[in-house]
């Protein structure tokens, strides 16, 4: 029974539901495109509490540090209110704009994740200099690139010469393009013959073993 | 003063010197103003004319496809988009697959520009429900653009306020890609490649993005096939979009202190390379 | 957010949480700790607000009540099955929900990157080596386009030691990648760039001062 459900069960269901797609692809017709439909409401449905499962385990843990009386058990006080007070509005009142849930996101997450990400222009600023060098032919020719991509996205790179814009234009639509399609296709047959192993039952890991 | 020791005092600069000059340069030219021609690249014009050409009146699919983190890039972007097709009196149907703050972002901007700028600009407030709607947040997205393929309500019952799609009209009618005229995208991750290879690919719907500067340089790949009609690349992109349909927003404002941020790093890159070409391996 | 519409108490909450943040480049310090706690705590909040909604009361009880989609419950289920992960006895049981869900994105991502990339990616590379704007007048775009694909390929998907004849192509493959890379790196500072000007605009032009009352 154990076997059965445990592994079994779970190859089955994979095999069963990737290749429902499969064939509602190649066939379309529309029973099994409807069945395709409603599968994927399923698929939303479950997707939904997999993100739940991150709020648990960081409730669980930060729990447990702050009845404890840990280091830094404030903090982390501090957090489990946020949670609460967050969800709690959200469950009870609603998310839509006017609704104490959705001003903390405005006023407080919003600013706060923008700055974070915003930090990084200091770091990539810093990068840059102690790291950008011209040491080899093909850190060069990097280098050079970086600068003329840089200067014709900007007005001023227009106003120190014409035509850098067009320059610009001309690396991005095809080195560049021919370069990302490259790694697209590549990636693409990687990733299309991982899928057919997970269909098969042959790669296993995300069972978590 | 021999070159090695020049070599030694530019490698020797303090990281907060550079992160003071780096601050400096995106507050001055808000203070002085930067000279700002904008050329405006191919791909925004494709973008701009395939909206400009489509039926006014349509249906158009916009996504809020972005996180908080790169507002500044995005939604000057998302402005321009709705400020574009709100004078061709088309009809906008707003979703997001992103999780942290999509919706609610949805919410904020679609509220703030058909009860502002519709009544600046086109004289009354746009109606939610009958010129704009909020679908919000579904998990799973390939789930959910598979599932949209076949049917809009079976993945988005109500809207993000919990209302049935088929109380308002603007869903009425609607209920899969092919009764959408376009398909906007606006987003800062991944989900782009979903949208062209579900939605477009197998669909058939038409599509355009405007996508964060990290993210554009894998699209010009799609344009080329034609899998994408346009594509707006960072804020420069927004600012281009701005640009044509003629209402400087953000974006344009933003490319002053762009300019200067950038010559500043060019800058430092410049000066870090004589230090290395000074110094040899010694330093 | 909208700087016009805002109180300036929402302003000033937005304003001490950016500079918290900020203060980082510093070094870390109690603000900084705060706010971040402040932020893990209301992200998690956020999720447990929007699944509630969306998923609990949209796609489930309406449809349930109103429609009488009873079939639904077993999603439901297979959802609920998922937090057997936390109790080690019964953790076998959430790989009954996660198959199903992998076998479904397997599929689709199969389709997705055979019919979605590789056939019409390729198919653009080769349909017209004539097109496309010329460099110095003698080679076309739609030649370089060709010649940049293949030589990316063979850099990085070829295993075989890159010499003698695959050696050269792999070179040349690497001079295309750097350029894509510079242009990318180019891009990227961009980007991050312009979400500081986002930041420094609303902290020094909106907020501050409005606070100070200049404004």
């Amino acid at each position: 029974m154990h076997d059965l459900l445990s592994k079994r069960l779970p190859m089955m269901l994979a095999f069963f539901a990737g290749m429902v797609i499969i064939v509602a692809f190649f066939s379309g017709h529309p029973t099994l495109t409807n069945f395709r439909s409603n599968m994927q409401v399923w698929v939303s449905i479950i997707g939904g509490f997999t993100l739940l499962l991150g709020v648990v385990s960081i409730t669980s843990v930060n729990y447990r540090r702050v009845r404890k009386l840990e280091k830094d058990w404030p903090y982390k006080l501090i957090l489990l209110i946020s949670l609460v007070v967050s969800g709690g509005f959200g469950i009870f009142q609603g998310t839509e704009a006017g609704t104490v849930y959705d001003w903390l996101f405005q006023n407080m997450s919003a600013p706060m994740m923008s700055s974070m990400f915003a930090m990084l222009a200091f770091f990539i600023a810093s990068a840059a200099y102690r790291a950008f060098r011209a040491r080899t032919v093909e850190a060069t020719i990097l280098l050079v690139v970086a600068m003329i991509v840089m200067l014709g996205r900007v007005p001023i790179g227009q106003v120190i010469y014409h035509r850098l814009p067009e320059i610009t234009e001309w690396i991005m639509n095809y080195p560049n393009l021919a370069v990302q399609r490259g790694i697209i296709i590549g990636a693409a047959l990687g990733a299309a013959s991982m899928s057919i192993r997970i269909i098969l039952g042959i790669e296993r890991t995300y069972m978590g073993r | 003063m021999n070159r090695y020791r020049i070599a030694e005092i530019l490698t020797g600069i303090d990281r907060r010197i550079i992160y003071l000059s780096i601050l400096l340069a995106t507050i001055i030219p808000f203070l002085v103003g930067f000279p700002q021609p904008i050329y405006v690249s191919k791909e925004s014009r494709d973008l701009y004319n395939w909206v400009e050409n489509i039926r006014d009146g349509s249906t158009i699919l916009l996504t809020f496809d972005y996180y908080p983190s790169t507002l500044a890039e995005v939604e000057p972007m998302s402005r321009a988009a709705i400020k574009h097709c709100w004078r061709k009196d088309m009809k906008l149907i707003c979703m997001t697959t992103v999780p942290l703050g999509g919706p609610s972002i949805t919410e904020r901007v679609m509220n703030d520009m058909a009860t502002n700028w519709a009544v600046e600009e086109l004289g009354a407030k746009k109606i939610y429900g009958v010129d704009y709607i909020n679908l919000g947040y579904k998990p799973d997205y390939k789930a959910v653009l598979m599932g949209m393929g076949t049917s809009f309500r079976d993945i988005y019952p109500t809207d993000f306020r919990s209302v049935p799609l088929d109380s308002f009209p603007i869903t009425k009618n609607v209920d899969k890609y092919s009764d959408v005229n376009f398909l906007y995208i606006i987003s800062d991750n991944g989900i782009v490649d979903e949208w062209v290879t579900i939605a477009n690919r197998q669909f058939g719907i038409p599509l355009g993005a405007g996508v964060t500067a990290v993210m554009a340089p894998k699209f010009y790949s799609y344009l080329q096939s034609q899998q994408m009609v346009g594509l707006l690349g960072g804020m420069r992109g927004a600012a281009e979009y701005e640009k044509l349909i003629g209402s400087e927003g953000m974006a344009t404002l933003f490319m002053g202190p762009q300019s200067l941020v950038h010559l500043m790093i060019i800058f430092f890159i410049l000066l870090g390379n004589t230090a290395y070409f000074l110094g040899g391996r010694k330093v | 957010m909208n700087p016009a519409d805002s109180s300036l108490i929402e302003m000033s909450v937005a304003g001490f949480l950016i500079l918290s943040i900020f203060s980082f480049l510093y070094k870390d310090n109690p603000f900084y700790r705060l706010a971040e706690h402040i932020f893990a705590g209301l992200t998690a909040g956020y999720y447990v607000g929007l699944i509630y909604q969306t998923v609990i009361v949209q796609q489930l009880t309406i449809p349930i009540y109103r429609e009488g989609k009873l079939e639904l419950i077993f999603p439901a289920l297979l959802g609920i099955l998922m937090f057997t992960r936390f109790f080690d006895r019964f953790s076998y049981l959430s790989r009954i929900s996660l198959a199903f869900v992998m076998g479904n994105t397997a599929g689709i991502f199969l389709i997705q990157q055979l019919h979605g990339l590789v056939l019409p990616q390729t198919q653009a590379t080769i349909i017209n080596p004539l097109a496309g704007s010329w460099l110095l007048g003698a080679v076309p775009g739609g030649m370089i386009i060709i010649a940049g694909v293949i030589t990316t390929l063979i850099y990085f998907y070829f295993s075989k030691e890159h010499k003698g004849v695959l050696g050269k192509t792999a070179r040349v493959g690497m001079v295309f990648i750097m350029i894509s890379f510079g242009a990318h790196f180019g891009y990227t500072v961009m980007a991050r760039l312009s979400l500081l000007i986002g930041q420094v605009k609303f902290v020094a032009f909106d907020w501050l001062p409005r606070l100070i009352g200049v404004n």
